[in-house]
C-alpha cells in the first residue's frame, strides 16, 4: 500500500506538500477545539431543540 | 429590548416537500426501466428516446438533482429559519428558487431523452441549462445568506455551517466543470481534452457526491437528528472536527476514480492518500449521529423517523467505509467498471438519501399540518419493505461485481484468458440483473406508499402557512461576557462571509494543488507524433457516439493489466487523448472497452451490430439503433465544430473549416462502397456511416507511431 505513495518520479513534492498542508491544518482545528468553552457548547447543542414548538397533538 | 413577533415560511418548505415526493417516484421509476433494460433488450421500446444510454443519465440527473436537490431545499428552508430565529429573506427569492428549479429539471427531462448531453457524467446538461443553474443557485444563495443577516441567533449552529459549505462548493464545481464552448444552442464542447477534460469531470464527480449527496444530508442529520431524539448531539466538538476536516479532505479525493488510466502517477496516489484518510471523519460524523441516540433506543423500536435515520447512519458509514477501500489501487483493479461500483452508490443513494429524506418527511409533514400522520403502520411497511428493497438491490449487484470483475481477469493454465468474449461476463450476471430490478421495484413501492400516506397526511389538515413565532432581536453591539468570546472561531461564527471566504479557501486549495501542475507542465501529459486530429466525419460520429449516450455502457481506457491488453490491444496512453474535448473514458463496462475497437472489425461487422446487435454478438443485451440509417447525418454544423476545435486549439489546418464536408463525402463514399462490396446498401448521407468512421479510427493513430512513449504511471 505505502508503495502507492513513495516515488512518484517528480510528483512526490506535491503529495508531500499536500499532506503537511493537511497536518498544519488539522493541528489549527485541534488546538482550537482544546480551547473551546464548555458553556458555549452547552449552549450551541441546545440550539435545534430550544425552538420546540409542540405540535397540537402533543400539547396536551 | 422587546421580543419580536414573526412567522416561518412552512408553504416554501410543503412545495419542497411536494416536489422531492413527486420527482423521487419519477426518477426511480426511469431507474427501474433502464435497470430492466439491462436484462430485456425489449424494453428499450424501440424508440431512440428510451434507450439505455439516454434514459440512465435521465435517472441519474432526476434522482440527483430533482429528488434529492429538493429534499436538501425541503430541510435547509425548514431547519435554516428555526435555527436562525427568522423568516427566510424573501418569499418572493423562495418562489423564483421553486419553480427555476422545477423548470431546469423537467428541461432535462426533455433535452435528455433528445439526446442533448455533454457526456460529463452528472453535468450531462447543455450549456443553457448550466447557465440556468448557475442563475438559480444564486438566487438560493442570496436568500440563504438573507437570511443569516437578518437572523436573531448569534451564533450559527453546525448545519449552517454544512449548508454555507454546500452552497460555496457547488458553485465552484459546477462553475469550473461547465467551462464549455458553444457551438449552437444544444451542442457545446468542453474547453478541456483527454486526461484534464478526465481530472476536471471526476474532480467535480467526486465532489458533487460529498457536497450535493452529503455535506447538506450532514447538515440536516445535525438538526432533524437531534430534535427527533429530543436530545442534543452526542458530541458538538466533534460536530466541529467532523465539518472542517470532511470539507478539507474530500475536495483531494476525486482522482480515485482514473486509477490505472493515463492519469499522472502522482495524481492517483494523491487521491488514494485522501480517500483513505476520509475514513475518519466520515466515521466520526456517523458514530455521532449513532451516539446521539445513546439512552433514547427505546424511542426507535417505537418511532418510525427514527428507524429511518439509523438505517441512513449505518449506510453511510458502509458506503464511507467501502469507498476508502475501493480507492486502494488492489481492489480498485478487480471492482472499477463493474457492478461492484453500482451497488456502493446505490447503498449510499437509496440508504443514506433515500432513508434520511424519508425519515425527515415523516417527521416534518404532520408538523407542518399541525396533525398526526396519518398511517403509522403504512409507514412501518414501508420502512421495511425499503430496508429489503436496498438488501434486494445491493448484494445481487455485490455479487455480479465480484463475478464479472473476477471473469475479466480470469486466465488457463497456457496464459490464455478464460473468458476471451466479453459478452459470457455479460451473460453469466443476469440473474443477478433481475433480482438488483426486483429489489429496486420493492424500494419504489414503500415510495409510493410514503406518497400515499403524506398525501392523506395533508389532505387531511390543513397547512399553517405562516407558524408564528417570537424571540429577541440581536444587540448591535456584541456584549462579550467573559474572554472566550473574542477567540477566533467563536467571532467566526458570528461572521457568516468571513466563515463562507474560509470555507471557500480550504476547498480550492485541493482543487488547485491537484489541478495545477496536470495543466500547466507539459510532461504530466506527453504528445505522440502520429496522433492527429479526427477527420470530419469522425468527428461528426464522435458527436452521434456521444448523443446516443455510448459512454454509459463502453469505456474507452485500457488499464496497463495483462488481462486488459490481452483482451483489448495496448494499454492507453494520455497523448492519445489530446484531441477529445470531451473525453469518453467512461466509469461502466456494461460492455467492453472501445478504445482499440478501430481496425478490428470490418465496417460491414459494425453496420450489422448497429443495427441488430444479436446477429453479430448473439445473446447481446444491447439495443439496436436502426434509426442511424434512416437518419441524414446534419453535415452543417461541421464547419462550425472544426472553427470550434480550431479555437480549443486542436491543429486543423487554417481553412479546413471550409473544405471539412468536401473531406467528409469523400471519406462516406469510401466506407459506403466498402459496405456495398459486402452486400450492405445504403446512402453515404446516413448517421451510421458517421459513427463506423468514429470506430474504426478509435485508438489506431498510436499504430504509426515509431517513437518510444514516455511512461506517466
Amino acid at each position: 500500500m505505502f508503495n502507492q505513495i513513495k516515488d512518484l518520479a517528480g510528483g512526490e513534492i506535491y503529495l508531500i506538500t499536500s499532506l503537511l498542508m493537511f497536518m498544519v491544518f488539522f493541528v489549527i482545528v485541534g488546538i482550537y477545539l482544546l480551547k473551546l468553552n464548555k458553556k458555549h457548547i452547552e449552549v450551541m447543542s441546545q440550539l435545534p431543540i430550544q425552538d420546540n414548538q409542540p405540535i397540537a397533538y402533543e400539547e396536551d | 429590548m422587546q421580543l419580536e413577533k414573526f412567522t416561518y415560511d412552512n408553504k416554501i418548505v410543503r412545495n419542497f416537500g411536494i416536489a422531492t415526493l413527486v420527482w423521487g417516484i419519477i426518477g426511480m421509476t426511469v431507474g427501474l426501466l433502464a435497470a430492466m433494460q439491462l436484462f430485456k433488450p425489449a424494453m428499450n421500446m424501440g424508440s431512440q428516446y428510451t434507450t439505455f444510454g439516454r434514459i440512465r443519465p435521465l435517472h441519474t440527473n432526476a434522482v440527483i438533482f430533482a429528488f434529492v436537490g429538493n429534499a436538501i431545499f425541503m430541510g435547509v428552508y425548514y431547519s435554516l429559519q428555526r435555527l436562525l430565529k427568522a423568516r427566510m429573506f424573501s418569499d418572493v427569492l423562495s418562489k423564483i428558487h421553486f419553480w427555476g428549479w422545477q423548470l431546469i429539471i423537467l428541461s432535462a427531462v426533455i433535452t435528455l431523452p433528445l439526446g442533448f448531453t455533454t457526456s460529463h457524467e452528472y453535468a450531462e446538461l447543455e450549456w443553457p441549462i448550466d447557465i440556468a443553474i448557475t442563475i438559480i443557485w444564486v438566487v438560493f444563495g442570496v436568500n440563504m445568506f438573507g437570511t443569516i443577516f437578518k437572523r436573531r441567533e448569534r451564533h450559527l449552529y453546525v448545519a449552517i455551517w454544512f449548508y454555507i459549505a454546500t452552497f460555496v462548493t457547488i458553485a465552484v464545481l459546477h462553475i469550473v466543470n461547465s467551462f464549455e464552448l458553444p457551438i449552437s444552442f444544444m451542442k457545446s464542447y468542453y474547453v478541456y481534452a483527454g486526461v484534464q477534460d478526465a481530472l476536471v469531470q471526476w474532480w467535480y464527480g467526486h465532489n458533487a457526491v460529498a457536497f450535493f449527496l452529503t455535506t447538506p444530508y450532514l447538515g440536516m442529520m445535525y438538526y432533524f437528528l437531534p430534535k427527533m431524539a429530543g436530545r442534543p448531539v452526542y458530541s458538538y466538538k466533534l460536530s466541529i472536527l467532523h465539518f472542517w476536516s470532511l470539507i478539507f479532505i474530500y475536495i483531494w479525493a476525486g482522482p480515485h476514480h482514473l486509477l490505472y488510466t493515463s492519469l499522472p502517477g502522482w495524481a492517483q496516489s494523491l487521491g488514494v492518500a485522501f480517500s483513505i484518510m476520509l475514513i475518519a471523519p466520515s466515521w466520526g460524523g456517523m458514530i455521532n449521529g449513532l451516539l446521539t441516540l445513546r439512552g433514547a433506543w427505546d424511542k426507535v423500536r417505537e418511532d418510525v423517523t427514527l428507524k429511518f435515520m439509523v438505517v441512513a447512519l449505518t449506510a453511510y458509514g458502509m458506503a464511507t467505509f467501502e469507498g476508502p477501500l475501493l480507492s486502494l489501487k488492489q481492489i480498485n483493479g478487480v471492482a472499477h467498471f463493474t457492478d461492484w461500483i453500482v451497488a456502493h452508490v446505490h447503498v449510499g443513494a437509496l440508504g443514506w438519501n433515500g432513508f434520511l429524506t424519508f425519515g425527515v418527511l415523516y417527521w416534518l409533514i404532520p408538523r407542518i399540518y399541525k396533525t398526526e400522520l396519518y398511517s403509522k403502520k403504512l409507514a412501518g411497511f414501508h420502512f421495511w419493505v425499503g430496508t429489503l428493497g436496498i438488501l434486494f438491490y445491493a448484494v445481487p449487484m455485490y455479487w455480479a461485481g465480484f463475478t464479472q470483475g473476477l471473469m475479466w481477469k480470469e486466465f488457463t493454465p497456457e496464459g490464455l484468458l478464460k473468458y476471451p468474449n466479453f459478452l459470457a461476463t455479460t451473460l453469466q450476471i443476469i440473474p443477478m440483473h433481475v433480482l438488483r430490478s426486483i429489489g429496486g421495484a420493492l424500494y419504489l413501492i414503500g415510495v409510493i406508499a410514503m406518497t400515499y400516506n403524506l398525501a392523506k397526511t395533508m389532505l387531511g389538515a390543513k397547512l399553517l402557512a405562516n407558524e408564528p413565532a417570537e424571540a429577541m432581536p440581536l444587540s448591535k453591539v456584541i456584549i462579550e461576557t467573559s474572554s472566550a468570546d473574542k477567540a477566533w472561531h467563536r467571532v467566526l461564527e458570528r461572521k457568516p462571509m468571513k466563515f463562507m471566504v474560509l470555507s471557500l479557501i480550504i476547498i480550492l486549495i485541493g482543487g488547485m494543488v491537484e489541478m495545477m501542475p496536470t495543466f500547466t507542465i507539459q510532461s504530466n501529459v506527453p504528445t505522440i507524433a502520429s496522433v492527429k486530429p479526427y477527420s470530419a466525419l469522425e468527428l461528426q460520429g464522435r458527436d452521434l457516439y456521444i448523443r446516443e449516450g455510448c459512454v454509459n455502457c463502453h469505456s474507452q481506457t485500457v488499464r496497463p493489466f495483462r488481462s486488459e491488453t490481452e483482451r483489448y490491444g495496448e494499454y492507453s496512453k494520455a497523448g492519445e487523448f489530446v484531441y477529445d474535448h470531451p473525453f469518453l473514458w467512461g466509469s461502466k463496462r456494461t460492455g467492453p472497452d472501445l478504445h482499440r475497437i478501430g481496425g478490428k472489425y470490418s465496417d460491414a461487422w459494425h453496420y450489422n451490430h448497429l443495427v441488430d446487435p444479436t446477429s453479430m454478438s448473439p445473446g447481446s443485451i444491447m439495443p439496436p439503433y436502426p434509426w442511424l440509417i434512416e437518419q441524414k447525418l446534419d453535415i452543417t454544423t461541421t464547419a462550425s465544430k472544426i472553427r470550434a476545435m480550431q479555437t480549443l486549439g486542436v491543429p486543423y489546418p487554417g481553412d479546413y473549416d471550409k473544405r471539412a464536408n468536401d473531406d467528409l463525402k469523400v471519406q462516406a463514399e469510401k466506407i459506403t462502397l466498402d459496405l456495398k462490396q459486402n452486400n450492405i446498401k445504403v446512402k453515404s448521407d446516413r448517421e451510421i456511416v458517421a459513427i463506423i468512421a468514429y470506430l474504426q479510427r478509435l485508438g489506431t493513430d498510436i499504430k504509426a507511431n515509431k517513437e518510444t512513449i514516455p511512461s506517466n504511471q
